[in-house]
């Protein structure tokens, strides 16, 4: 999380590869704009080729600038997490680059030491690749016994570096001293990906420089085409097949950052949801859009883990888990994710979740709090106009009238539970219905809940409740209503209590008669976004002890 | 292009860049110069609000600068401090004073005993405006030169980076003892020192590279605690004067969250017993300890002259039903170190009618008895209600600790080897996390108006998304490298501890 304040500039620096992370940060910024994160990565990945071509040139190797381009596919083959990466090939490269210009060998090696100095301090594990590069350049374009010693002295100096850093300048774990801990999450192993992409600049200038005598293609014409073609057909067949899993739950992740919950739904409806992250964010938007009484069915369903994660220790599902439990009206547990989220993040602090924290804060009136978090996001710059008009709520009678508190502290819980929204969702859900029945979308998620595991007697006895209070009942409600009545009890008297519309009982009876001897496909067809057919032809999620 | 016209052209761009550097530097120079105060124009005859709030408070001579922040807005600003004893010094700013180390040194040790005054102008629109003064009671009993307190995220089940720190006091020097990225994203907690030594500590790792660690000149023991003689590993410890012994308690924790508003979360024991452990033998000793099935003992200490074991003390209940119920006495039972054992009747010290009590600690010097006081249960850090309370041992009065407490929770607090000080965590600023605040205790018991723990910047608490956790002084810097525990912790097996 970007902040401009000069304490926060501090604490990157003292840390190693801290510039670069503060640079990646400042860079990603522009993320949030309409083709911002293009724009950058085009910019690094531009850089990056620029650059590397004309080192490449300097090492003595006349190849097209398209071999440059070849270790930035692997950075395409090998999705990065964030662009910190890249930032420190571009910086390297650089150094690298200006390594070259130096003339005088003797200056040349000192200030190559500096640079390898620097780079690490700046952008560890830059060093590495600087190191290494400046090798391969003494190497290639180098005469005399001298640059051996000096290659092995750039090597080793890099790797050096780290354990002198850990001896005097920081405290830090190994795999940090030499890797940084911005680049990939210092919990996981680090990715194959990065070796790949850091060994693959020397490589492939050493495998050019080892082949600059041979003519492969004689042809000049063919000579121009034939890389071109390769790059587009790299490129295409990139597009055409590269798919990211998570694509769609990440996209969803954006929509749902921006409130934009229609186009959620609209997206679900053209491409079915993949994977239960997805799944989430698309129940998500139906109850923001009022609609999971009434097209929970249209969507396929996997049972409570599409309603809300279990148990959540990732960043995409605590996320998750606060959106849900915001949206039911349980703010103290949607407080509690956002808290673990903003720290368990994988780039440190998460201020989409530390805004969260704030409307919890202030609907819990708790303005020290909600304030600390306004002044640290009133540093962030894609933050810093929310966070400066959520300052008026901190006068609490300000914060009392407005609407959207109000209407969150009119649900807040009135009875203590114990019960975790991600552990005993149908459990902490019935007190939170129990204590507002007109908290319609926690009665929303409860009665999704029952329906999905098909649990009809506890969902009837919901359902008296509304038709005691003579409550309008949605289309789904009213199909589960006819199933109950139809295929357990069978009590035409109690049935006709209910508010059941004509068109769909026709439609029920239509598909009792059609059921059993309609083929799969039409029947699914006709009838699959009904609660019967769900109820009869879909298996029920395993639901867990 | 030739590669000699590049170099030139290089060459000269950074020669360009260079001078360029050179002149912003000087530019800057010029610019950030402090505007001196020339005239006032208005006179103000209350104090500034400042952050944190230094005003009125005792604070110890060899402390560090106490920087603060104006809450006002201001162009700039300027604070003029002097001595009743003599000496002065100025500083400039814009919202911040950040005092000049070697100045304030000079001037505290110069005021020793005395007090000194801070006032403070400042500039908005042009005009200069001047504040009250405020007044600081510059003691001179020192405090220890270290505090060493755990750094973690505050409250709920899940950390990510957690570490223990010591902060040198006369500095701003903050260092890592061991910190868990190093020791595998584990949970690491409860450190301990007898009697303030730095050369003699403890703490616990849980999880990976789990045990407990004991650290005597400089020599690192890993320890399984868990015997079948108890219900856990070690779990809050207290070190016996002779550091031949520590006493902790064994605890069955548990923690829910709760979901109305007025409430975050509770931590409990389902069961807990009060075990010593001797630490030359690596012995549980079973004679020294108070493990029953029919009450909750937790939070053990010893007294400074060793003879006597105090711990909190509530009859068994059901939990978790009964969470809320649970309402710990304040007890104390003899303990004779050369045997290893403690002698009965227990001795209650503070009963447990409608209120719990915790955290008894006891003054080096043996005089008061300082404690935690709160609705129910034993850990109060998110109790609101909590305050602390002390005793007087030598007449068993209660001593008035108003001047310490505030609305919010004041929970761990720690004395300083000469029993002057106290430092306590509270969450008095935000309500979240928990800040050190140091309070000098007079000779009658009486607390001071407590000081935050000076930070170079005053802004770091602002920013800061740490709470500090089991503050506690020591008379020197841990000596021990984090890299050595980290050794430690990864290479060696702990020793199994036996159950006697």
């Amino acid at each position: 999380m970007f902040q401009t304040t000069g304490g926060y500039f501090r604490e990157r620096l003292a840390e190693v590869g801290g510039l670069n992370e503060y640079l990646t940060e400042f860079l990603t910024l522009a993320f949030s704009k309409p083709y911002g994160a293009s724009l950058v990565i085009a910019l690094l990945l531009g850089g990056a080729s620029i650059l590397f071509h004309a080192f490449i040139r300097a090492c003595g190797v006349r190849v097209s600038i398209l071999f440059a381009m070849l270790p930035l596919f692997l950075c395409w083959i090998y999705p990065l997490e964030s662009i910190a990466p890249l930032v420190a090939v571009v910086f390297s490269l650089l150094l690298a680059f200006a390594y070259t210009l130096i003339g005088n060998d003797k200056v040349r090696y000192a200030i190559g030491c500096l640079f390898v100095a620097g780079s690490y301090v700046a952008a560890a594990p830059a060093h590495l690749l600087v190191g290494m590069l400046m090798a391969v350049y003494e190497l290639c374009a180098k005469q005399g016994k001298i640059r051996w010693v000096a290659a092995a002295t750039g090597i080793a100096w890099s790797l050096l570096l780290p354990l002198v850093a850990m001896r005097t300048l920081y405290i830090i774990p190994m795999r940090e001293a030499f890797l940084s801990k911005h680049l990939y999450h210092p919990e996981y192993p680090v990715p194959a990906s990065f070796w790949y992409v850091w060994f693959s600049f020397p490589v492939l200038v050493l495998l050019l420089h080892g082949m600059r005598n041979r003519e492969f293609i004689r042809t000049g014409f063919l000579r121009r085409l034939i890389p071109y073609a390769c790059l587009l057909a790299g490129i295409v067949g990139g597009v055409w097949h590269g798919k990211n899993p998570m694509e769609q739950a990440y996209r969803y992740d954006f929509y749902a950052r921006q409130g934009e919950w229609k186009r959620i739904v609209e997206h679900a409806r053209t491409h079915p949801v993949q994977d239960k992250d997805a799944l989430i964010y698309l129940n998500l938007a139906l109850s923001h859009t009022g609609r999971l009484s009434s097209d929970l069915m249209r969507f396929t369903q996997f049972g409570e883990e599409g309603l809300i994660p279990h148990d959540p220790k990732s960043r995409m599902g605590l996320i998750e888990a606060s959106e849900v439990a915001w949206q039911v009206g349980q703010v103290n547990a949607a407080q509690r994710f956002a808290f673990v989220g903003v720290l368990s993040s994988q780039r440190c602090v998460q201020p989409r979740l530390m805004k969260r924290l704030v409307e919890t804060y202030l609907v819990t009136g708790e303005y020290r709090a909600a304030a600390k978090y306004i002044k640290i996001l009133e540093s962030t710059p894609p933050y810093r106009e929310w966070a400066m008009t959520q300052k008026a709520l901190l006068d609490s009678v300000v914060c009392a009238k407005t609407d959207w508190v109000v209407a969150k502290r009119a649900m807040l819980p009135v009875t203590d539970n114990p019960f975790d929204l991600t552990l005993t969702f149908p459990n902490a859900l019935a007190y939170l219905i129990d204590d507002h029945a007109d908290n319609r979308e926690a009665f929303d998620y409860g009665m999704a809940y029952l329906l999905l595991y098909k649990d009809l007697m506890p969902f009837m006895h919901y359902m008296e409740m509304k038709r005691d209070r003579k409550e309008s009942f949605p289309v789904l409600y009213q199909e589960a209503i006819c199933l109950f009545y139809a295929a357990v009890r069978k009590d035409p008297e109690a049935f006709r209590s209910y508010a059941v519309s004509q068109e769909v009982q026709d439609r029920f009876l239509q598909f009792m008669k059609a059921a059993s001897n309609m083929p799969p496909a039409v029947l699914k067809e006709r009838f699959g976004d009904t609660y019967y057919y769900y109820a009869q032809f879909a298996p029920t999620p395993k639901q867990r002890k | 292009m030739e590669n000699a016209k590049k170099r030139k052209i290089v060459r000269y761009a950074v020669t360009a860049y260079l001078v360029a550097q050179v002149l912003a530097l000087l530019l800057y120079y010029i610019i950030s110069r402090p505007e001196k105060v020339t005239s006032i124009s208005v006179e103000r005859t209350e104090q500034p609000p400042v952050f944190p709030d230094y005003r009125s408070v005792t604070i110890p001579y060899n402390i560090a600068p106490l920087n603060f922040r104006l809450d006002i807005p201001a162009d700039a600003c300027y604070a003029k401090v002097e001595g009743n004893g003599g000496g002065a010094l100025e500083c400039y700013g814009t919202n911040q004073i950040r005092f000049t180390p070697k100045e304030w040194t000079r001037l505290l040790a110069e005021n020793k005993g005395k007090s000194i005054s801070v006032t403070v102008s400042t500039r908005t629109n042009g005009e200069w405006t001047r504040w009250a003064p405020f007044h600081m009671a510059v003691s001179e009993r020192a405090i220890d030169s270290h505090l060493v307190y755990r750094l973690i995220e505050p409250g709920y089940e899940k950390w990510h980076i957690v570490g223990i720190y010591q902060r040198d006091l006369e500095s701003f020097d903050e260092r890592p003892i061991v910190r868990n990225d190093m020791t595998g994203y584990n949970c690491v907690n409860c450190h301990s020192f007898c009697m303030n030594d730095p050369s003699r500590m403890m703490f616990h790792m849980r999880a990976e590279n789990g045990g407990t660690y004991v650290i005597q000149d400089g020599k690192i023991e890993k320890l399984n605690t868990k015997t079948d003689g108890t219900i856990s590993n070690m779990t809050y410890p207290y070190w016996h004067p002779s550091g031949n012994f520590i006493t902790t308690s064994v605890n069955d924790i548990r923690q829910f969250f709760h979901s109305v508003k007025e409430k975050k979360m509770e931590v409990f024991d389902l069961e807990s017993d009060v075990i010593v452990y001797d630490v030359r033998h690596k012995e549980i000793l079973s004679k020294a300890s108070l493990i029953t099935k029919d009450a909750f003992e937790t939070f053990p200490s010893f007294s400074p002259d060793g003879k006597w074991l105090y711990f909190c003390s509530a009859p068994a209940r059901q939990m978790p039903a009964d969470y809320d119920k649970v309402r710990y006495n304040l007890c104390r039972v003899a303990f004779d170190p050369e045997k290893g054992e403690i002698r009965f009747p227990v001795d209650t010290l503070v009963r447990a009618d409608s209120l719990s009590y915790t955290f008894p600690r006891i003054s080096p010097d043996g005089r008061f008895l300082m404690y935690t006081e709160t609705a129910y249960g034993q850990f109060p850090i998110w109790h609101t209600d909590a305050e602390i309370r002390m005793l007087d041992l030598e007449n068993r009065a209660q001593v008035d600790m108003s001047a310490l407490n505030s609305p919010d929770t004041e929970s761990y607090h720690s004395w300083s080897s000469n029993s002057d000080w106290v430092v306590f965590s509270t969450r008095r600023d935000n309500g979240l996390y928990t800040l050190p605040y140091i309070c000098l205790i007079g000779k009658d018991g009486k607390p001071t108006r407590p000081f935050l723990l000076p930070q170079a910047d005053p802004d770091t608490y602002d920013y800061q998304l740490y709470s500090y956790n089991i503050p506690e002084f020591a008379k020197g810097a841990v000596e021990v490298s984090p890299y050595a525990i980290q050794e430690a912790a990864r290479k060696n097996k702990p020793a199994q501890v036996r159950f006697k």
